[in-house]
């Protein structure tokens, strides 16, 4: 559905163009969006509204091609035409980071492959062929129903197909500042948590050899934490990441031997608190532990899947970041988006989006007349 | 009578045809010169001032009616200079809700703007002069 706020037809329209634009192009976003706040008010005799907004948008053209052109990347990659290149190329890179991550994370657990639904896949590995090619087949025959449906959609509204490939551009946004505090929080609060005495003897012996060192890595974690919550994402923030992310599952693999860390809870039992052998409970009353060791290994699956993830991100954006000339450090950004609307808890405050009342200075000072609607 | 009728309406077919292929042309033609010529454009005026990316685009249109470009094609042209370091450009924020991309030509910009101006000047006169020739 098309909205009637000018602001929100900008924000819809330039959603567009950033689906088809690389990674870190949020200079080219707000050079767009600037440049249609300001057509609009022109168009508008110096205020927007919703039809002055659209005719800007109208004359900006289709998002893949303004993309494309801005980018300066339009160049065809086999059968994908040039403007899909940006989207098409993230998305199969998600697809193959998060299918890595998962391979990784169940060989970890000791699942193979090839017996992920419960038996082994006949013909393994020359099944792959096929397979790619019965899931590619599915693939333009999705895409073609969905482009069918979408052509009669006005320039604002995002196709179908933009919003599958916009999962691409979520997938690889940069790490959020209240993400970063949180980070430092939890790696601080768990560290002092885990190793406090009275919850040290909770563990298990296997476990107790090893706490340490899980206690150093939430440490660690806090410390990269703070490094995104200053430094925004870097290069030198984003190897942190992949470092700690290496480290993480080089731990993993030891840890998902020891299996469920915990071994005694406390219980009150009425007058003070003494440990209970919950292990041993489950244990003398013919109960299987196993569902405990169950939860670790799942516990253990989640975060290496995530960590290898991680891995694969880092290395992509610093890459990326490295073939556009930038260094090791830098103010980085935190995966904001420059919103145009003032936030719901402003506007419920009675603050309104400011721009709207405002005329447009040129440089040389010329400024655009304002006229009542 | 009809014969006459006849060979007036292919006439007309004829032309209609004819000037269409000349529009084409022209139109080829014109797309040629203005892909070198907004270059020159762009250095010229941002050699005198500088502007943001929407003002650029407004100078043009005003200044240059033969350009006519789409909107949507200046920004990545200023992109592309930039990139070439023929351009620089600074951020101004002073505005949050307009933050405006400012543009302006460097050192190598200006030696790229005024060798261009040369060649330019050279190619009209030449130009001129066989068009004066064949006229």
């Amino acid at each position: 559905m098309s909205s009637n706020d000018p602001t929100k037809l900008i924000e819809q329209y330039l959603e567009r163009v950033r689906v088809y634009l690389p990674l870190d192009s949020e200079d080219a976003i707000v050079e767009l969006q600037t440049h249609l706040i300001e057509e609009a008010q022109r168009i508008g005799g110096g205020t927007m509204t919703a039809g002055s907004a659209m005719m800007a948008i109208e004359r900006m053209g289709d998002p893949k091609r303004v993309a494309n052109e801005y980018a300066g990347s339009g160049k065809k990659v086999g059968p994908v035409p040039a403007e899909y290149v940006n989207p098409v190329s993230r998305i199969i890179i998600l697809l193959l980071g998060v299918g890595a991550a998962f391979t990784i994370g169940l060989s970890l657990i000791g699942v193979t492959i090839t017996q992920l639904f419960g038996a082994d896949i006949q013909n393994w590995p020359f099944s792959i062929p096929l397979m790619i090619f019965l899931n590619l087949f599915i693939l333009f025959v999705i895409i073609g129903g969905l482009s069918l449906l979408d052509r009669d959609k006005p320039l604002t509204e995002k196709t179908t197909l933009e919003s599958i490939f916009g999962i691409g551009v979520d997938g690889f946004k940069a790490k959020g500042r209240w993400d970063a505090a949180g980070d430092f929080i939890m790696g601080v609060f768990w560290g002092v948590v885990i190793s406090i005495p009275s919850i040290v003897i909770l563990y298990t012996d296997a476990f107790k050899a090893l706490y340490i060192y899980v206690v150093i890595f939430l440490f660690l974690g806090a410390i990269r934490g703070a490094l995104f919550y200053f430094g925004g994402e870097n290069n030198f923030n984003l190897a942190v990441e992949a470092f700690l992310s290496v480290v993480w599952i080089a731990l993993a693999v030891i840890l998902i031997d020891v299996g469920w860390p915990i071994r005694y809870v406390y219980n009150f039992n009425g007058s003070t608190w003494a440990l209970f052998d919950l292990e041993g409970f489950f244990l003398s009353n013919d109960i299987p532990f196993v569902p405990f060791d169950w939860i670790w290994i799942f516990i253990m699956f989640v975060t290496v899947v995530i960590s290898v993830w991680r891995i694969f991100a880092s290395s992509m954006k610093i890459s990326m970041y490295l073939r556009a000339g930038k260094r090791l450090w830098w103010q980085g950004n935190w995966g904001e988006r420059r919103r145009l609307r003032a936030p719901l808890w402003r506007r419920f405050l009675g603050e309104h989006d400011q721009f709207q009342q405002k005329d447009t200075v040129y440089h040389d000072g010329y400024r655009e007349p304002e006229e009542e609607q | 009578m009809y014969s006459t009728l006849l060979r007036t309406l292919l006439k007309e077919v004829n032309t209609v045809s004819m000037s269409k292929k000349t529009q084409e042309e022209l139109d080829r033609w014109s797309k040629e010169v203005k892909r070198g010529a907004v270059t020159l454009a762009i250095l010229a005026l941002l050699s005198k001032r500088k502007a943001y990316g929407y003002e650029a685009v407004k100078l043009l249109d005003a200044k240059m009616s033969f350009l006519a470009l789409e909107q949507g094609t200046v920004y990545p042209l200023l992109r592309r200079l930039e990139q070439r370091e023929l351009l620089r450009s600074e951020w101004d924020y002073e505005d949050p809700t307009k933050p405006k991309k400012y543009y302006a030509v460097t050192d190598e910009g200006s030696m790229a703007l005024s060798e261009m101006s040369k060649a330019w000047t050279n190619l009209s006169r030449e130009i001129q002069a066989v068009l004066t020739e064949v006229e």
